[in-house]
């Protein structure tokens, strides 16, 4: 099964969830986003192309979860770099 | 006979004296004392028969003619420095008393010991008693594997059993935690005088992990990996014995969703009761090492 080709949705699969092939091609989607966007500093007009491969490799509800799984990442990098300041309203409660 | 010599002693001849002695000793003392000084062998030894307590036969030794007549104190004195060395039986004496102490101490404390063994030991029955207790009825489930057939707790007596929850459609966390779990059961089966782990996955999604699901998703890991499910309430009661927070996000328009769930491997020992867990952050090597372990330490409750 070739990167470009849709994988079997997974409303009509009623026996569990992608397989471990499909899992994997959808992990491997993701990380060359990921590395697409980390190398362009989030440009995401860049890594299109990439960012469509990701959202055909997985189920739509993975989409959204690695998505969110980056942004978490990303905020957790920036904090611990103490970019985040407490701000006076919250300093007095 | 002794009355004769001068009346019943009085107790003050004793007094002010350089030892104090009790009233009765002190009384056969001054007897002894007026009957020195009547200088006359043969009627000292007549007094000495008649007086017959045990110590008089030392005291012929004794030569009257040094005695100090006048002054008592000196006399008692004199009297108890010449006895130092001889032994005075005055009731019991010290080394028989040091030795009935020491053997009513020894008694007391060995009876102390004995009721001390006794209650620990009564402790021991109690706990195994309810180790046993939990170990039966304890974390009982009664599911189907992806075989289709029903397994229950009483099923995996006898084995270690390595357990995880989690559900099919996971995007990462489930295949990783359970790549994680086939790889220990890997290096302890590469071990062969250590026994067999079980490795077990139960769903927390019985809506969609049907038995087919089950058996799809299980056949990817390990040969030996049982996958379990079964109804809405079997496995909300597997969760609930075991601690498992799950919890189904929003379905989107696929009718798709992710199972929010608490991530850890639980480990079984051969009479089912609940020996450790192992969450996330340790890895393959250092859950292996602790199956070992326990391994080693296990001693059958049951048997």
């Amino acid at each position: 099964m070739s990167p470009r080709d849709p994988p079997i949705s997974v409303t009509v699969r009623f026996h569990g969830g992608p397989s471990m092939k499909e899992r994997w091609v959808c992990w491997g989607a993701f990380d060359l986003y990921w590395q697409c966007l980390d190398e362009h500093v989030e440009d995401t007009g860049w890594c299109g192309q990439l960012r469509s491969l990701f959202e055909v490799s997985c189920p739509q509800q993975w989409i959204k979860y690695f998505d969110k799984r980056r942004d978490y990442l990303k905020f957790k990098e920036r904090f611990e770099a103490g970019q985040f300041q407490p701000s006076k309203s919250t300093e007095n409660s | 006979m002794g009355r004769a010599l001068g009346g019943a002693p009085r107790a003050r001849d004793c007094r002010g004296g350089l030892i104090r002695l009790p009233t009765h000793t002190c009384g056969v003392l001054v007897r002894l004392q007026r009957i020195w000084s009547f200088d006359s062998r043969n009627f000292r030894s007549m007094l000495l028969l008649s007086l017959g307590p045990k110590a008089w036969p030392r005291l012929s030794q004794f030569k009257p003619r040094i005695l100090p007549r006048s002054r008592e104190g000196e006399f008692l004195h004199a009297w108890s420095r010449n006895l130092s060395g001889q032994n005075q039986p005055r009731g019991p004496g010290l080394r028989t008393r040091l030795l009935i102490t020491t053997l009513f101490g020894a008694g007391l404390g060995g009876a102390w010991m004995a009721a001390k063994a006794e209650k620990e030991q009564r402790q021991r029955q109690q706990r195994t008693e309810a180790l046993r207790q939990a170990a039966v009825g304890q974390g009982d489930f009664s599911l189907l594997d992806h075989q289709g057939q029903p397994r229950c707790k009483a099923d995996f007596r006898g084995q270690w059993v390595l357990i995880y929850f989690g559900f099919t459609h996971c995007p990462d966390i489930c295949p990783d935690e359970l790549e994680k779990l086939v790889q220990v059961v890997k290096q302890l089966e590469a071990e062969p005088y250590l026994p067999m782990v079980q490795p077990v996955f139960i769903t927390v999604d019985p809506a969609r992990d049907d038995v087919a699901a089950m058996a799809r998703y299980v056949k990817d890991f390990h040969p030996r990996l049982l996958g379990l499910t079964g109804s809405t309430e079997q496995v909300a009661q597997v969760s609930r014995s075991y601690r498992v927070y799950y919890s189904a996000g929003p379905k989107d328009e696929d009718q798709d969703y992710i199972v929010d769930h608490s991530i850890a491997i639980y480990l079984l020992n051969p009479d089912g009761l609940f020996t450790d867990y192992y969450n996330r952050s340790r890895s393959a090597e250092q859950i292996a090492d602790s199956v070992r372990r326990h391994m080693a330490a296990f001693h059958s409750i049951l048997s």
